[in-house]
């Protein structure tokens, strides 16, 4: 069998930040990148469904050179092809126009699935996959805590996690996206030597052939006005616990 | 990152007499063991805390006249013209760094070993010292106490000529002669001055009045006083009836105090570096709090001030203007600019495990567990929180073992800029054995050795942490690390094998379930069974105590039994001794000392009494717990090293061993061990540790000479240009 | 295809009752029909679409349309089927859900498939003359961006849950049904049922609920009453370095930089002042209540809530009325 996993290299922001010329992004010199935490998980259910059933796991990003990093990482994990594509006019903070992008690797590929990471830590839309199962026709499950798979009989069985905790089961028929949980599996860590063989292994980039509509486009980014001081609550003991105890259900429901 | 506006306060300057401190960190007199005798280990350090933002830093106690000679112990010694000329370079340095320097004149009096000069000391009253044995002094006439203070004359001039800027006349610690004064225990005179508060406090008074009028224009002067002896001592040192009056008669006669408070004998100076089995941050301040109303000078007070929300607090409640700092000043000489730059979590905390002052209290000389470079400053040039770019940093790293020996060999590694880095380990948490010694009573804080290095190895980006991963032999070779170093640790012998017994204990083989090592009980969490358990320590740290602790407060029926003449011996030097067996008395602890464990059988324990080997003793007990000796897990460093084809033929360029794989040793050697091969990877021969510089007297060698050596390897340490013409 | 007017809610329920979430929504909706115009209709899917519709009846809901079909549980390929269609029939201007497990298995497939807007995670909207804006947090909260969305086209929105006021009061809203037919064989993913969750040790990191506590709670044998009360809230109890130091507790409770870092929804933290070490484990915490006896502790700094008491005090009185 295929898998494509589809990883993100994702921007981890510190504790200081600007803004680029447009005002529509974070300036690249103070983020340091790291592939999405997420894509570990996925990555390692792709490489364990080879080990259980043979076949070929290929790791697939939307970016530009340095999410280069990030692939090699997943190929010193065990995934034996790489590749990446981009194009300078693409709106890379847009689930939707990244989508039409991977579709574009996803179809040439002709995987049996496509496993995305629920989300990406940086963005944080969820939606990504979702997406490129739209694009492709195909169904798409999310929040995936389990799976397995019987490639000859073409289904997955699933095993996801509603709001609450709650365990859904699943079944599906491939081809499929399924959207990855952290904590499916323990992924697996590249030894030295995995990390030195990841750089010969075939990472090929292609450019997006159209540049679709975006779902939505960021007019500006800012840094939120906070007020640098919790609200404080007053009254005796139990006026305060009534109101704590009524601003947690709230919350929680 | 800014600082939290909080901690400002902090870095308000202070003004004291004629000179300003520039900020609120106060590094006060601390022991080091180089003494003036190695004026560039002493001065290189001093200048360290200088450099990493202190306002003052201080020398040790140091001697003023041949009578207080404390040798073998080491301290400071302003004697003579050439004494001067060696404390220049430690003026000279820390000046440098924008500090100012302060030199803490002590005459100990009796409490001194007077073994090199052979001299005998005058003292107050003709009592022998607590502290030797067979050792007492001459009782001082008028015109000898006159003598004696004109010794703080004569030093505190040359101080000034050194280039001081505070002198400090020391009446703490039990050392010094001015409180021996003040304490009835050593002062049974029946002159002017011995008797009233006013009689005891009249030397003190004296003394500072006539170095005040030698130097108090130029210089500021400070007295350390102790402030209580602790204990409701009424022949030591008490807060209401003694501290009170003698700071209102001498406020005038000082710059700023310096308040400290201590046991009632030299030993139990650990009520002052109180280690943080029994103290608190801040744990003097009650007693500091009683004096303030009495004076409106600045109060230095130490307490292992580590936190600075703990520091603000102390400064914002009134009681003390100066943040005190000995320890966490050697743990991390950079903490006042780590807190000025916002950079809390980089500081490594002082732990107070003592290891520092165990080791001047066996007159050698400090190191630290967390601070690797203490003592390294000058004879091998290791700077705290610089590092030189390796010569191989193009190779891949990788070290079998996540311990404090692992984890600091790792990061000194990472900041050298080897090109990747992978700490392994089998455990789910880097630490090592620090994980569960932790988990002992009181030793809690001992984990920030981890919580450091687990931080600033989070950031280090060449180096990855991966944990849950046993590697054998094989994976090793295979990783594909050109540079392999063990660190795979030690375990605690099931056998009794030990300094005391050379053969395994009848009784031990077969792992009955009735003997247990450390390990199993707070590691594997087997049960000790049983209510009376027998913990047998050859070892002589703290292992069998704390279990002693432990298993008593879980509720067992505990015998201590040592082969040595002490219950932990070698906590009496990081002065957690005395609390200690007080401690294990106060709950029902049976000590026994001076016995040997020759069989154990199911329900009893035999052997004997040293030097009564003919009489067999036996004790009663359902459970023994064996802390003799740890063995070095030596086997995958030996297995690897045999086939050195082997090695080489997977690209494994270079194989090394640290920490207690190699011999087991406490954590600060530990934590030396990784920190040093790490420094010295790009050396011709990491494993054998480069020379470092001994400073002494060799013939026909000068100060260029020793330049010469630094400047081969690149360290910047002329000492013959910063050394003025006295 | 051009979008006509009104606001679409796409329902959702668990155990046959309609979300809390949902409930948000739909003020939400009724806000942003107050600025952008145009009905507010809400949509059930699924069986017993008769109560659904009932509870969906809000104050502010001009509309309830009652999609059959054949499952009761969520299930992707069909809700893109019946969502597809009802935004091809109704050409609303916008479509909200919430930001749930569920709605981002189909909301983000058919804007893709279709070409409308799209966004995610909202925490706020405005109408900006009649172009909608829409405000998430990227970053974790650290930045906050306006989106918006393309001319003409229906756009739908996710928003995330805590922030809109939950409706109650019940409406007069027409309700009638509104008939899809699925395409059976497009449906690839079939609901086979739910599991039952085994109970597990602290795992901080994945809690959604943590109370801590901190030295402020002064005394070891007060630990107990704080776990008590976070059993009862549903909470994992957590720790400041402090007390792990002092042996308290297990190190496996430590919140903090060199324990573990922690995202929950709510975050309880009593007497605990919040060291920069502290903090830097738990201030991207969706809310965070912090009662502590000084008032210029730091942790008032990244709470959004504060009690200025005593933390027993106010955990007793909690506990009394949990």
């Amino acid at each position: 069998m295929r898998i494509v996993v589809c990883v993100k290299q994702v921007g981890v922001l510190g504790d200081e930040v600007e803004f680029s010329d447009d005002g529509r992004s974070i300036d690249p010199e103070f983020l340091d990148f790291a592939l999405n935490e997420w894509d570990w998980y996925a990555t390692e259910e792709a490489l364990r469904l080879r080990e259980a059933r043979g076949g070929e796991v290929v790791v697939a990003t939307v970016g530009e050179e340095r999410a280069d990093s990030a692939l090699r990482r997943c190929l010193a994990m065990g995934a034996d092809r790489a590749v990446r594509i981009w194009h300078g006019g693409l709106d890379a903070q847009d689930p939707i126009s990244i989508a039409h992008a991977l579709a574009q690797i996803v179809e040439e590929e002709g995987p049996d699935l496509a496993l995305c990471g629920v989300q990406a830590s940086d963005t944080l839309d969820a939606a990504t996959g979702a997406a490129l199962a739209g694009l492709l026709g195909w169904p798409v499950v999310t929040v995936v805590t389990g799976l397995t798979c019987d490639p000859t009989s073409g289904t997955v069985a699933i095993r996801r996690e509603l709001e609450g905790g709650l365990i859904e089961v699943v079944t599906a028929s491939t081809p499929a996206v399924l959207t990855i949980q952290t904590g499916i599996n323990e992924p697996r860590y590249a030894t030295l030597r995995a990390i030195k063989q990841a750089e010969q292994k075939p990472l090929a980039v292609r450019e997006i052939d159209q540049i679709e509509q975006a779902g939505a486009v960021i007019k500006t980014m800012y840094i939120p006005e906070r007020s640098e001081h919790a609200e404080m609550l007053g009254g005796s003991p139990p006026e305060v616990a009534r109101l704590i105890a009524d601003i947690v259900k709230q919350r929680v429901g | 990152m800014p600082r939290d506006p909080r901690y400002d306060v902090l870095f308000e300057p202070v003004r004291i007499g004629p000179k300003t401190l520039r900020n609120r960190f106060y590094a006060t007199s601390q022991c080091s063991g180089f003494g003036s005798d190695r004026p560039a280990m002493n001065a290189y350090h001093r200048a360290m805390k200088a450099e990493g933002g202190y306002a003052i830093v201080h020398t040790e106690w140091t001697a003023i006249h041949p009578e207080a000679d404390e040798w073998p112990a080491t301290t400071g010694r302003i004697w003579d013209d050439d004494d001067v000329r060696n404390w220049t370079l430690m003026c000279a340095k820390v000046h440098e760094h924008g500090a100012l320097a302060g030199i803490q004149l002590g005459f100990n009096g009796k409490h001194t070993f007077n073994l090199e000069g052979r001299l005998c000391a005058r003292g107050v009253t003709q009592i022998p010292s607590d502290t030797f044995w067979a050792h007492s002094c001459y009782e001082m006439t008028r015109q000898e106490i006159a003598e004696l203070q004109e010794f703080y004359v004569v030093a505190a001039r040359r101080a000034e000529q050194a280039g001081f800027d505070v002198v400090q006349v020391m009446s703490s610690h039990n050392a010094g002669i001015a409180q021996q004064f003040l304490m009835p225990l050593h002062n049974k005179r029946s002159d002017e001055y011995g008797g009233s508060i006013e009689n005891r406090a009249r030397f003190l008074r004296e003394v500072t009045e006539k170095v005040r009028a030698a130097v108090g224009e130029r210089c500021a002067v400070s007295i350390r006083l102790c402030i209580d002896t602790l204990h409701g001592s009424a022949e030591g040192i008490r807060v209401e009836e003694d501290a009170i009056p003698v700071v209102q008669m001498l406020d005038d006669l000082v710059d700023l105090w310096d308040f400290q408070v201590g046991g009632r004998t030299m030993a139990e100076w650990g009520d002052d570096a109180g280690a943080s089995r029994f103290f608190k941050e801040g744990h003097e301040l009650q007693y500091v709090a009683k004096v303030r109303p009495y004076t409106q000078k600045p109060i230095a007070n130490v307490g292992r001030f580590v936190h600075p929300d703990e520091m603000i607090k102390a400064i914002e409640s009134g009681v003390v203007d100066l943040i005190g700092n000995a320890r966490p000043g050697i743990a991390d000489p950079f903490l006042p600019t780590k807190i000025a730059e916002g950079r809390t979590d980089d500081t490594r905390e002082c732990i107070g495990c003592n290891i520092c002052v165990s080791r001047y209290e066996q007159h050698a000389s400090i190191v630290c567990t967390q601070n690797a470079t203490i003592g390294e400053e000058y004879r091998r040039g290791w700077h705290p929180e610089k590092f030189s770019k390796a010569r191989n940093a193009d190779n891949d790293v990788l070290i079998v073992g996540a311990g404090p020996a692992g984890m600091e060999c790792a990061r000194i590694l990472g900041e050298r800029g080897l090109r990747r880095i992978h700490l392994v380990d089998a455990q789910p948490e880097m630490g090592g054995q620090l994980n569960w010694v932790t988990k002992l009573p009181g030793l809690g804080e001992w984990a920030w050795v981890v919580d450091y290095r687990k931080v600033q190895l989070g950031k280090l980006k060449n180096v990855e942490f991966i944990p849950k991963t046993q590697l054998g032999v094989p994976e090793i070779r295979e990783y594909g690390a050109e540079i392999v170093i063990i660190a795979n640790g030690a375990d605690w012998v099931a056998s009794g094998l030990g300094n005391a017994n050379d053969e395994p204990i009848p009784g031990t083989q077969g792992a009955p379930g009735h003997v247990l090592t450390p390990e199993q009980i707070m590691v594997e969490g087997k049960e000790v069974p049983g209510r009376r358990v027998l913990i047998y320590d050859t070892e002589g740290y703290f292992m069998g105590p704390s279990l002693a602790e432990k298993l008593a407060r879980d509720g067992k029926q505990v015998t201590f039994v040592t082969s040595y003449p002490e219950v932990g011996p070698y906590m009496f030097y990081t002065l957690e001794g005395v609390r200690m067996n007080r401690l294990l008395h106060s709950l029902g602890v049976e000590l026994v000392t001076h016995h040997v464990v020759s069989a154990i059988e199911p329900g009893t324990v035999t052997g004997e009494r040293i030097y009564a080997e003919d009489k067999p003793v036996s004790w009663a007990a359902d459970a023994v717990v064996l802390c003799t000796m740890r063995a070095s897990r030596a086997g995958l460093y030996r297995e690897l090293e045999a086939d050195r084809a082997a090695l080489q033929a997977e690209g494994v360029q270079a194989l090394y061993r640290i920490g207690d794989c190699v011999v087991p040793r406490v954590v600060a050697e530990c934590v030396f061990d990784g920190h040093r091969l790490a420094r010295e990877i790009d050396e011709a021969d990491p494993a054998v540790p480069l020379p470092f510089i001994r400073e002494r007297r060799v013939l026909g060698k000068l100060d260029q000479d020793y330049d010469a050596v630094v400047g081969e390897r690149g360290i910047d340490h002329k000492v013959s240009s910063l050394v003025q013409r006295v | 295809m051009m979008a006509v007017g009104g606001i679409l809610v796409v329902a959702e329920q668990a155990g046959g009752e309609l979300r809390e979430a949902t409930r948000e929504v739909v003020s939400a909706a009724a806000a942003l029909g107050d600025s952008l115009g145009g009905p507010v209709t809400v949509a059930v899917i699924g069986q017993d679409v008769d109560s659904l519709g009932l509870a969906a009846n809000l104050e502010g809901v001009d509309e309830v349309l009652l999609v059959s079909t054949s499952s009761s549980e969520f299930e992707s390929d069909t809700w893109r089927q019946v969502c597809g269609a009802m935004i091809a029939g109704r050409r609303p201007a916008v479509v909200l859900a919430p930001h749930s497990v569920n709605a981002v298995a189909w909301a983000p497939a058919i804007a893709a498939e279709y070409g409308f807007g799209f966004t995610s995670d909202v925490v706020s909207f405005r109408a900006d003359e009649d172009h909608l804006v829409a405000v998430r947090e990227p970053f974790a909260g650290k930045v906050r961006v306006d989106v918006g969305f393309p001319e003409q086209a229906t756009s739908i929105l996710l928003l995330r849950s805590g922030i809109w006021p939950a409706a109650k009061a019940p409406g007069s809203a027409l309700v009638s049904a509104f008939d899809v037919t699925v395409d059976a064989s497009r449906v690839r993913t079939r609901h086979e049922g739910f599991e039952e969750v085994p109970p597990g040790g602290p795992d901080l990191a994945k809690a959604p609920f943590i109370l801590s506590i901190g030295r402020g709670i002064e005394d070891k044998d007060n630990v107990q009453l704080f776990a008590d009360l976070a059993d009862k809230f549903g909470a994992v109890l957590g720790s400041s370095r402090p007390l792990v130091d002092a042996g308290w507790l297990e190190s496996s409770r430590q919140v903090g930089q060199s324990g573990a870092v922690v995202k929950p929804q709510v975050y309880l933290a009593f007497g605990i002042s919040g060291s920069t070490e502290h903090l830097a484990g738990m201030r991207q915490s969706g809310l965070i209540i912090a009662v502590n006896t000084d008032a210029r502790a730091p942790i008032f700094n990244v709470a959004h809530f504060g009690v200025v008491a005593d933390a027993m005090q106010v955990a007793e009185e909690l506990n009394d009325l949990l």
